[in-house]
């Protein structure tokens, strides 16, 4: 299968720090979670990605067309969805202008058609009732939603979202969950995010990224793993330099070295994110 | 009206069901459907259709009723979507259209009080529309920008709607503005911003395809203004920026700035290196 995204030799410098050096990745059909810590350049290799921002060398193919080109960017343009990291929004809008509006700049001239679109993916994110409230009185979640319907809008064929579960409540992250599953079953999926959790229920596939390097790449099967044997609960505290914190049902669980009187715990997803980022702190 | 002896043809049936018949044909199929159970039969009532024709109504009963200002493009021709783009213009808002009347106020005003007044209105006219087109577009004005920036219409396309709403309203503030002008000046210079006022937008766009859009309004309204001054005062002749010989002048540059603007319109992508 022919990957949807290939990233050759990406570079992105802002003043003399290199944000991404030379980056080597490719994605295909799914969903993928990026994670990194703050900083790492997710957000700039999406939005290079997305056609936002223009890298300072590298070569980028997206969907087959090359963004470096201006036509290149219209065809990437015209099969993309994108929910930016900071999505901003005309307050006096209402719900269902913001989603015309960005519906018109995805060229659907036919206006019948367009507002059918515009409820369709109302009803997606489920602000159905929310169409004619004004963007300013929406709570911070629905914002998100709101944001993320105007990604979904003309059934893209590659979708980027740059943290698309910040601010959603347990109900509506779950439901986000379920359409971003049930979109990746057909097309390419590339999302950002703090959550583990997401990314273990969510993503077949799993990059970290930090400095602008991938650290990662597997499966979130395969992330957990790299914290095998390095997990344990324990009934005393761990000594000075561990990384632990204490369970609900009063133990301690450590990520490194286990102590002396602890018993090994089953590694999740967020215990071999921890492992590879901290290892890379300790060396810089 | 018997419902034995006539049945909804194929055709009209067609027209219904996929919704491209009138109101008064769509009643008077209804009319006959709630009678005749041949019809209704023919009417295809499956979960699927129900929801399209829902989810139609719904579309339509949450899309808001189109401002003024895009029913009168729309009524003027203009295409239902690109009507929509103009009137949403964000620097279309209250406050910069209030700003400028303002400007234009004064313009008037000083026309009227003193001698040479006019040429006031005259240097401020071609300045409002650079000024409308650097609070019109941009990462920094724009709160949508990067939302905007990954749609097929981001770049050229999208700022050229926006500067044409702005210069059209500018255009038209300062038409409505005008007859205001004392009647010495009718009517052979009173018009005489208008080209110039093209001359400043055009080039603040060609420009822009080179430096940041704020920096090119600025450069295009602050050298209108250092020009027309400078030319004043180098020949003695204030009026002689806005005399025939020098209209043929905007009108060429007008055409050759067009021009540039249209081969480097690619340089104006938010995406496009510098
Ligand atoms: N416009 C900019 N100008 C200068 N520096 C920038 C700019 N945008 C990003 N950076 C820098 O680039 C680096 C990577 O930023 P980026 O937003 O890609 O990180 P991220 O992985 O998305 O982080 P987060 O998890 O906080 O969203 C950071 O050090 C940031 O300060
Ligand atoms: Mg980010």
């Amino acid at each position: 299968m022919t990957p949807t995204v290939t990233v050759r030799g990406l570079r992105k410098r802002y003043g003399h720090t290199a944000v991404l050096d030379g980056l080597d990745i490719a994605f295909g059909a799914g969903v993928t979670g990026l994670l990194g810590p703050n900083g790492a350049g997710k957000t700039t290799l999406l939005r290079c990605l997305a056609t936002t921002l223009a890298p300072d060398a590298g070569e980028l193919r997206v969907l087959g067309l090359d963004p470096a080109t201006a036509s290149g960017r219209t065809g990437v343009r015209r099969r993309l969805g994108y929910l930016p990291q900071d999505p901003g929004f005309y307050p006096h809008f209402t719900v269902f202008e913001t989603l015309d509006y960005v519906a018109i700049l995805k060229e659907m001239t036919d206006r019948r058609e367009r507002h059918r679109e515009v409820t369709r993916v109302l009803a997606e994110v489920g602000l159905a009732d929310r169409a004619r409230t004004k963007v300013r009185k929406l709570s911070g979640g629905m914002r998100q939603r709101l944001a993320l319907a105007q990604a979904l809008l003309d059934e893209p064929d590659l979708l980027v979202l740059d943290e698309p579960t910040v601010g959603l409540d347990p109900e509506q992250r779950l439901r986000l969950r379920a359409l971003v599953s049930r979109l990746g079953e057909s097309r390419t999926v590339l999302l950002s995010t703090h959550q583990t959790e997401d990314v273990a229920a969510l993503c077949e596939r799993v990059v970290v990224m930090d400095g602008g390097r991938i650290l990662f790449d597997g499966t979130p099967a395969g992330l957990a793993a790299v914290a095998a044997g390095r997990v344990s609960l324990g009934d005393h505290r761990p000594g000075p330099g561990a990384l632990f914190w204490r369970t609900a049902d009063g133990r301690y669980r450590t990520i490194g070295d286990t102590p002396a009187d602890a018993v090994p715990a089953e590694p999740t997803v967020e215990d071999g994110y921890l492992l590879l980022v901290g290892r890379t702190q300790e060396a810089a | 009206m018997t419902t034995g002896d006539w049945h909804i043809p194929p055709g009209l049936l067609e027209r219904y069901l996929d919704g491209s018949l009138d109101p008064v044909g769509v009643m008077s199929v209804e009319a006959h459907l709630v009678r005749c159970a041949r019809c209704r039969t023919a009417v295809p009532a499956d979960g699927g259709w129900l929801a399209t024709s829902w989810e139609r109504i719904a579309a339509e009963v949450a899309a808001p009723a189109p401002p003024l200002t895009e029913r009168l493009l729309h009524g003027a021709g203009v295409p239902g979507h690109l009507a929509r783009l103009l009137a949403a213009t964000p620097a279309l808002s209250r406050a910069w259209a209030a700003a400028v009347a303002v400007a234009l106020g004064f313009a008037v005003a000083a026309a009227h009080l003193a001698g040479h007044g006019f040429l006031a209105f005259l240097t401020l006219a071609p300045v409002l529309p650079t000024a409308g087109i650097a609070l019109a577009y941009g990462r920094r004005i724009d709160p949508a920008h990067e939302t905007y920036a990954a749609t097929p219409m981001a770049g050229a396309p999208l700022l050229l709607v926006r500067s044409t709403a702005v210069l059209l309203t500018a255009l038209a503030l300062t038409a409505l503005a005008v007859p205001l002008l004392p009647a010495a000046t009718m009517p052979s210079v009173a018009w005489a911003w208008l080209l110039p006022a093209l001359t400043t937008t055009s080039g603040c766009l060609a420009l822009a395809t080179r430096v940041p859009l704020p920096l090119a309004a600025v450069a295009l309204g602050g050298g209108w203004v250092a020009v027309v001054t400078g030319v004043g005062a180098v020949t003695g002749d204030r009026t002689l920026p806005f005399r025939p010989g020098a209209q043929v002048l905007y009108g060429c540059a007008v055409a050759l700035l067009t021009l540039v603007l249209y081969v480097r319109r690619h340089r104006l992508d938010p995406a496009e290196p510098r």
